[in-house]
């Protein structure tokens, strides 16, 4: 079997949407914030491929991979000091409850 | 001779003047008015010397006439005419108007409103001169309803007591009754003859049946508008009451001038009266005869010295009418003259005594001669020229009048002893003159109780004065008199004049037996007699009659029309203002409901509208960002599908185009 | 001469990967869940490794399996108040499936449509050194940004901790 840059576009992108379905519909802070590791990780392996099969040389794939990567670690360590901020405030993470701007 | 306009000009302009003044100015002006009389006065003295000059009787010696109008292609003229009869009448009333206003002078001395009443006064002599001037029965007409007025005032002057008040109402619409007749009389007039002027309507031929008929109610509807301004019976009533105006006035009005309208309308009318049936002017004398009869009757019983004066002259108007009814319009005229003054004077000096004595009550008075000696002289003079002494000027008057009776035309068809009769009749009025006249005579200047009474102003004696010398010369000019009118002149006929005196004689001593000697106690009469003195005292009870038979049916009648308009109209008005009002508040709901419950409703469904699509705002992230990638969704759908929507585009379009 | 990726260890790493995700958003405790998201991780990582990007796996375990899937479980210990609140719902949606299956049908689209200039990759490509000099030669500029980056949210974390003073 080729194992060509089809199999690794269809992996991420099945990748991406389960990560889409929890980020969409947990109600726990810390688990939505998986869920988004996880599209973002599916869109590295995307990326890596990618650029594995048309331009291995410049390794362009490979260098937004990297930042991305950077930009999701800068992004989930804030995220988690907000959920502990919110926490402090509210006593709960459930978003279902974080209702304030309702109206 | 247009300047005669002035006449009646003069005092009407100073009405016109003193009228809009306020009251204390007014009461400062009094001369305004008697200088305007006094100018009257002149010029008709002018004026009565270019009627003697001209001689001409009783044709015009100038008429101008100006057209109001045309009616039915007739022209409608209103205009003067100055005639013997003018002139005469001129004089009269300006020297009794004149003498009344300077003797007002000094008898409404304190009253408040002297300056209204000279003002009125001013007016009523404007109008009565007017009267005479007048050159057709229109400018008489309303010259006749403009003294009505003036009376009225007058009459009630004042106003604040209630006896005045109702006298001038009663005066008013008694005198009205009478007008409606004098009207009727010209709208006949008007339609037959088509014309108003004095000479047209005597020179009019009325024909024949039908205008005989037609003559016939001009001549009587005239006459009862004459009964009602001269008081006759039955339309005297409102003539004793008149007294309650000021006694001046009483005398200028009621004695001298307006009283004598209604018998110079019938002097004027006389050519219809003559032309008509004879049975018109039988009613002429009968009316005279029973007024006179009454009259004088009436005054017997009389305590009250104005009401005795009053019924003295309705008697006497009586006298003048039966002297028109005998077809003699000279002896009618003269017989007005000389009344005129010496009632006139008689008013005057009971207007001294009731000054001096606070009373009007002949009872409570005596002894007046010796505390009031100028009064009384002039008072006396009068009393006997209303008596009828020989010499003075109501015996010759008095006299030609039953000379006239006993020379009554054959066409009149009066039998002989109805003509005597009727003679009889005039003999016992003039008697009972001179008996009431004692009676007052004796009353008020008899007795020797000494009064206490003071003498009066100069002011109101040097009027009497005047008025007492006239009195005594006048009847002295009776044939110029005639003669002056175009009628034949005459002295008494002696038979007449000795039947005269001898009634004369009889009725002054029968009064001053009966209140002098008292010979006879007049309480014992009255005890024998209870059923007549009753009569005469309560005035015939035609007053009485009046106002049960009229006066209180038309009160009752006028307050049912008042509830039925409170009732049925104002209920009809106010129901219409309910349902119109409720009309209103139906709208009203209408509006708050309807287009407000469109305005409100409007209002709310967008308020839930907006409430629904609030519900998107959960503030839940979950369901943003569901609806954030569902958007997102949507516009790759429409990017992806975008080649294949523009096919369908390309074959959808001609397809719809087609159709 | 086309070369592919060897087909065994793609297919056993795509397995695992698949697995972790999966139970990622299908475990009823949250802990469980952040250990299958470290699973998630270590296969990526080995996907990398056979795509030849080294320094990416190495990156990979360092930072998300180690520093995130640490941090996510001590977020996860901090917010639990018993131990027994670690069991929870699985809170599934069917709009949120609705959305996922029609990005996923989209995806699938978009890739079906994919025509490679190349279906094969080449034998030997750049090793991690060639990654170093590029990185700090032409991927210098956006390499001092993510350090920027990195440091505000350093600071922004510190801050939202609570650290005020």
């Amino acid at each position: 079997m080729v194992v060509g840059p089809v199999a690794f576009m269809a992996l991420a992108a099945l990748l991406f949407c389960i990560g889409l379905f929890g980020a969409l519909s947990k109600k726990s802070a810390v688990l939505v914030l998986m869920c988004l590791e996880l599209m973002t990780n599916a869109v590295n392996i995307n990326l890596v491929a990618l650029s594995r099969f048309l331009t291995p040389s410049s390794l362009a794939g490979q260098f937004a991979a990297a930042f991305i990567m950077v930009v999701a670690a800068a992004e989930i360590g804030l995220g988690l000091a907000l959920v502990l901020a919110l926490y402090k405030a509210r006593r709960t993470v459930e978003l279902d409850r974080l209702d304030r701007l309702k109206g | 001779m247009a300047w005669v306009l002035l006449i009646a000009l003069l005092p009407a302009l100073a009405f016109a003047a003193m009228a809009p003044m306020s009251r204390a100015v007014r009461n400062r002006m009094q001369w305004l008015p008697l200088t305007a009389m006094s100018g009257s006065l002149v010029l008709s003295f002018a004026a009565f010397v270019e009627v003697w000059r001209a001689g001409l009787g009783e044709e015009p010696v100038w008429e101008a006439a100006v057209k109001l109008a045309e009616l039915g292609g007739n022209p409608l003229e209103v205009g003067l005419r100055i005639d013997a009869i003018t002139a005469v009448m001129l004089l009269v009333v300006t020297i009794v108007g004149l003498c009344v206003q300077v003797y007002s002078l000094g008898y409404m001395h304190k009253d408040e409103r002297r300056g209204w009443y000279f003002a009125v006064l001013s007016l009523f002599s404007a109008a009565m001169l007017l009267l005479v001037l007048a050159g057709d029965f229109l400018l008489l007409y309303m010259s006749w309803e403009v003294m009505g007025l003036c009376s009225y005032l007058l009459i009630g002057f004042w106003h604040e007591e209630e006896g005045p008040r109702s006298a001038s109402i009663k005066a008013f619409l008694t005198t009205r009754v009478g007008d409606v007749g004098f009207a009727l009389g010209l709208a006949v007039m008007w339609a037959t003859a088509g014309t108003f002027g004095f000479g047209a309507v005597a020179r009019f031929n009325w024909g024949a049946g039908a205008g005989l008929a037609a003559a016939s109610a001009v001549a009587l509807l005239l006459l009862f508008g004459a009964m009602g301004k001269s008081a006759q019976v039955p339309l005297h009533v409102w003539l004793p009451d008149a007294m309650a105006g000021p006694t001046p006035a009483s005398a200028l009005i009621h004695a001298a001038t307006m009283v004598a309208a209604g018998v110079y309308l019938v002097i004027r009318a006389m050519p219809i009266f003559i032309a008509s049936s004879h049975e018109n002017l039988h009613a002429v004398i009968t009316i005279g005869v029973i007024t006179a009869v009454v009259g004088g009757l009436l005054a017997v019983v009389q305590h009250d010295i104005k009401k005795l004066l009053a019924y003295s002259t309705i008697s006497q108007l009586g006298f003048m009418f039966v002297a028109l009814g005998a077809g003699s319009t000279g002896a009618a005229l003269f017989h007005l003259v000389t009344h005129a003054f010496f009632k006139s004077l008689l008013f005057l000096g009971a207007g001294v005594i009731i000054h001096a004595t606070h009373t009007q009550d002949i009872r409570e008075m005596g002894g007046l001669r010796r505390a009031l000696p100028w009064t009384t002289t002039t008072f006396t003079i009068g009393a006997l020229a209303l008596a009828g002494l020989p010499g003075l000027s109501g015996f010759f008057s008095k006299d030609e009048i039953l000379v006239a009776l006993v020379n009554i035309p054959d066409a009149y068809r009066y039998g002989l002893w109805e003509k005597w009769v009727l003679v009889g009749l005039m003999l016992f009025a003039a008697g009972l003159t001179a008996f009431y006249m004692t009676r007052l005579w004796i009353r008020v200047f008899g007795d020797n109780a000494c009064s206490l009474a003071r003498e009066s102003h100069k002011k109101m004696l040097v009027p009497m004065a005047v008025l007492a010398a006239i009195s005594v010369v006048i009847g002295w000019t009776q044939p110029a008199f005639l003669t002056f009118l175009g009628h034949e002149a005459a002295w008494p006929d002696p038979l007449m004049a000795g039947l005269s005196v001898a009634v004369f004689a009889i009725g002054v001593g029968g009064g001053w037996l009966v209140y002098g000697r008292q010979v006879v106690d007049t309480e014992v009469i009255k005890a024998r007699f209870p059923y007549a003195y009753g009569m005469l005292a309560n005035k015939l009870y035609f007053d009485l009659t009046y106002s049960e038979l009229l006066v209180r049916p038309f009160h009752e009648l006028a307050g049912w029309l008042s509830r039925f308009d409170q009732r049925r109209v104002d209920g009809v008005v106010n129901g219409a203002a309910s349902w119109w009002d409720d009309f209103a508040g139906l709208l009203w709901a209408g509006d708050i409901r309807v287009i407000d419950g469109a305005v409100n409703g409007l209002g709310s469904l967008v308020k839930r509208a907006g409430a629904r699509v609030r519900e998107i705002e959960v503030g839940r992230v979950q369901v943003y960002q569901q609806l954030a990638y569902a958007g997102l969704l949507i516009v790759l759908l429409v990017v992806l599908l975008l080649p294949w929507l523009r096919v369908l585009l390309g074959l959808l379009v001609p397809m719809l185009r087609g159709a | 001469m086309p070369e592919s990726i060897a087909a065994v260890p793609f297919v056993v790493l795509a397995a695992a990967s698949l697995l972790g995700a999966a139970m990622v958003v299908l475990s009823h405790n949250v802990v469980h869940a952040a250990f299958w998201l470290l699973e998630f991780m270590m296969a990526v990582a080995g996907l990398f490794m056979l795509l030849s990007a080294g320094f990416l796996a190495l990156v990979q375990i360092m930072v998300y399996a180690g520093a995130v899937t640490v941090l996510l479980l001590f977020t996860v210990m901090l917010t639990l108040r018993h131990r027994e609140d670690a069991e929870r719902p699985l809170d599934l949606s069917w709009p949120a499936a609705g959305i996922a299956l029609a990005v996923l049908v989209a995806a699938g689209a978009v890739i079906a449509s994919f025509r490679p200039a190349v279906a094969h990759a080449p034998a030997v490509t750049p090793g991690i050194a060639e990654f170093g000099r590029l990185l700090f030669t032409q991927w210098a500029l956006p390499f001092e940004i993510a350090s920027v980056v990195l440091l505000i949210a350093l600071v922004g974390a510190v801050w939202w901790s609570g650290g005020e003073e």
